[in-house]
């Protein structure tokens, strides 16, 4: 066993289901679950990922089991591929710890009318272009500005208040999940502070693991879904990764420090400080959930905006407009959230607080969240994978309500830390090795795309065989990167 | 004195000092060194002066680095040269940088946040240490 490993019992449900029984540690109100086959399940107990799982299940009023997706790696507080429902009525809490400070991170596809034959001759150009239309990296901003007056509006409306500026359609809100807007949304609590981190940043990409990337459809395994999305094979198409910039990692922090006291305010044990936590019914609770539910709707227009500016660059390089190219976008899914949703659990249907910290909704066909478009066949399910392999189209199925409240994974995982991943690269250029593979890269720091290397991923194909298998969400398209964009 | 060490997907940071007060100005040198790769070239053009209440000497680390944050974060100001004295309320301090400059300054990693995850500060016989985990 590696230093740091989970020494913890594991025990097998099924071929895809591990159990951490509530009895490894006083204070846990239910069972852990995690989601992996015996290759995943290896990897998972070299860290302490898995103990955050138990640590979780500490949280009051949390239902069924504390669950964790294949991607799951060690966070703080919660594991990354967490997810957690509390029930208000059993003085079930709000964590922010279990949102993230990326509030609302996740991903959106786009895809066109353009095959991988008409863009390879001009990738590099389209690649450079991205580069040089969209803000990356560490202290870039933005060239859409927003007062506080005009933040405020957008932090209460989401993406619906960039339709004036012709910056949105109402085809983009319809293939947004939640249409980009949380009802619970209270601006007036978010802090000037992180209106003030905000305020040049809605549009820009970041640096971290976010990312736009041009892609193929490689494989199409489910045809009537990649149909009713727009997706065929060698199709072009682009996805981005990215949240709520500082204007979200403030509101987690505000949140936090206000946090310090409230769980022994509340008579509230826990084994981590990160977990801190309150009751959903109390004025701390409705406080964060109102300052977290505008960071939500923030990252929505930050995601709209980079899109925009990828159709700009695809109009610039191809010459026509984007609505010629037909890049529309597919779906939009947040994977740093929680939503007050409807779930069966022992018999009992009940609304939820579903924290999903690392994980993405997943809903079955003929759910009335899901848009009319895509409810024949279940809500598109957005799987980033890592800059050299694959990414996922997945379709969420009704396993995932029976199991995981309505939730799936989120992406690959990461298999080495970032430190390692440095010592693993060993000097390499990792964007020459890409673009022997066909996949041009353009990064601001060479330390960002060695940290994000291939090889410092789980494989996403593992992860999603998982999720595959257990009919949390059914794959619908493979894709693969040719064109890479990181801070 | 600092170094990072590893966490899955984030960085931590780690500080070894004789004093509490020249812990809290190598934090302040470790965070700026997580953001920028040549710390030594950003030079001390401009000063920020800092008032921090607390006596939990480890959220008072906590806040201290936040307060850090919010100014390269508000400013785009890069810090690297800092003076911090503590009295029975908490710490003054002054930091002394200058706005980040993408031509001269080789920027890294985007620091999210600090966390609680991990978050300790001990006083021992040798001095003082301090570890933290910070979300990139």
């Amino acid at each position: 066993m590696p230093k740091g490993a989970f020494n913890g019992p594991l025990e097998r449900v099924n071929d895809c289901c591990w159990r951490i029984p509530k009895s490894y540690k006083q204070g846990m109100l239910v069972d852990g679950l995690i989601y992996a086959d015996d290759q995943l399940i290896e990897q998972i107990r070299h860290d302490q990922a898995a103990e955050q799982v138990a640590n979780v299940a500490f949280l009051p009023g949390i239902q069924h089991a504390s669950l964790a997706m294949p991607d799951i790696h060690w966070g703080y507080g919660f594991c990354i591929g967490g997810v957690c429902a509390t029930d208000p009525n059993e003085d079930g809490v709000i964590s922010p710890g279990g949102v993230g400070y990326d509030i609302n991170c996740g991903v959106r596809l786009v895809r066109s009318n353009l095959f991988y034959q008409d863009v390879k001759p001009h990738l590099t150009a389209l690649v450079d272009e991205l580069f040089r239309n969209v803000p990356a990296g560490v202290g870039r901003g933005g060239k859409y500005h927003f007062n506080k007056k005009e933040l405020r509006r957008l932090l209460g409306e989401g993406p619906a208040f960039l339709r004036d500026r012709e910056l949105t359609t109402d085809g983009d809100l319809e293939h947004t999940e939640a249409r980009g807007y949380l009802s619970n949304a209270v601006p007036d609590n978010v802090s000037d502070r992180a209106l003030e981190r905000g305020a040049k940043q809605c549009g820009t990409l970041g640096s971290g693991n976010h990312f736009m990337e041009v892609q193929v459809v490689d494989a199409v395994f489910d045809e009537t879904a990649a149909q009713t999305m727009g997706l065929a094979k060698d199709m072009v198409c682009v996805m981005i990764h990215s949240g709520s910039r500082g204007l979200g990692y403030q509101v987690c922090d505000d949140a936090l420090k206000k946090f310090r006291s409230v769980p022994e305010k509340y008579g509230i044990a826990l084994p981590d400080r990160q977990l801190a936590c309150a009751p959903i019914n109390s004025d701390e609770g409705q406080e964060y959930l109102g300052a977290m539910c505008a960071a939500a709707n923030y990252a929505w227009c930050n995601r709209q905006l980079l899109m925009h500016q990828a159709r700009e660059s695809f109009q610039t390089v191809f010459g026509r407009t984007w609505q010629k190219l037909q890049m529309n976008l597919v779906y939009d899914v947040a994977h740093n959230i929680a939503k007050f949703e409807e779930h069966t659990t022992g018999g009992t249907t009940r609304k939820v607080w579903v924290h999903r910290k690392g994980a993405t909704r997943a809903f079955p066909p003929n759910h009335a969240e899901v848009p009319a478009i895509y409810r024949g066949v279940g809500q598109p399910v957005i799987i980033p994978g890592d800059m050299g392999r694959a990414s996922w189209v997945l379709v969420g199925q009704s396993g995932s309500m029976d199991q995981t409240f309505g939730t799936a994974c989120h992406g690959a995982g990461r298999a080495m830390s970032r430190t390692a991943a440095v010592k693993h690269a060993q000097g390499r250029r990792i964007d020459k090795e890409l673009a022997a593979k066909g996949i041009i890269a353009r990064a601001q720091s060479w330390r960002g795309l060695a940290e994000e290397q291939p090889d410092a991923y789980k494989d996403v194909n593992l992860v999603v065989d998982v999720v595959h298998k257990a009919n949390l969400a059914t794959k619908v398209a493979r894709m693969r990167p040719i064109g890479v964009v990181k801070g | 004195m600092f170094e990072t060490f590893e966490h899955t997907a984030d960085l931590g940071l780690r500080i070894r000092a004789t004093t509490q007060e020249q812990l809290l100005e190598d934090a302040g040198r470790g965070l700026f060194s997580m953001l920028v790769t040549n710390l030594e070239d950003v030079r001390c053009l401009q000063e920020r002066t800092y008032r921090v209440e607390g006596v939990a000497t480890d959220y008072l680390l906590f806040d201290w680095l936040n307060e850090l944050l919010f100014t390269f974060e508000s400013e785009r100001l890069l810090l690297s040269e800092f003076h911090v004295v503590l009295d029975a309320e908490g710490l003054w301090a002054t930091a002394n940088g200058e706005p980040m400059d993408l031509a001269r300054h080789r920027m890294e990693h985007e620091v999210k946040a600090i966390t609680y995850h991990g978050l300790r500060v001990e006083k021992d016989a040798v001095g003082w240490f301090a570890e933290l985990i910070v979300d990139i």
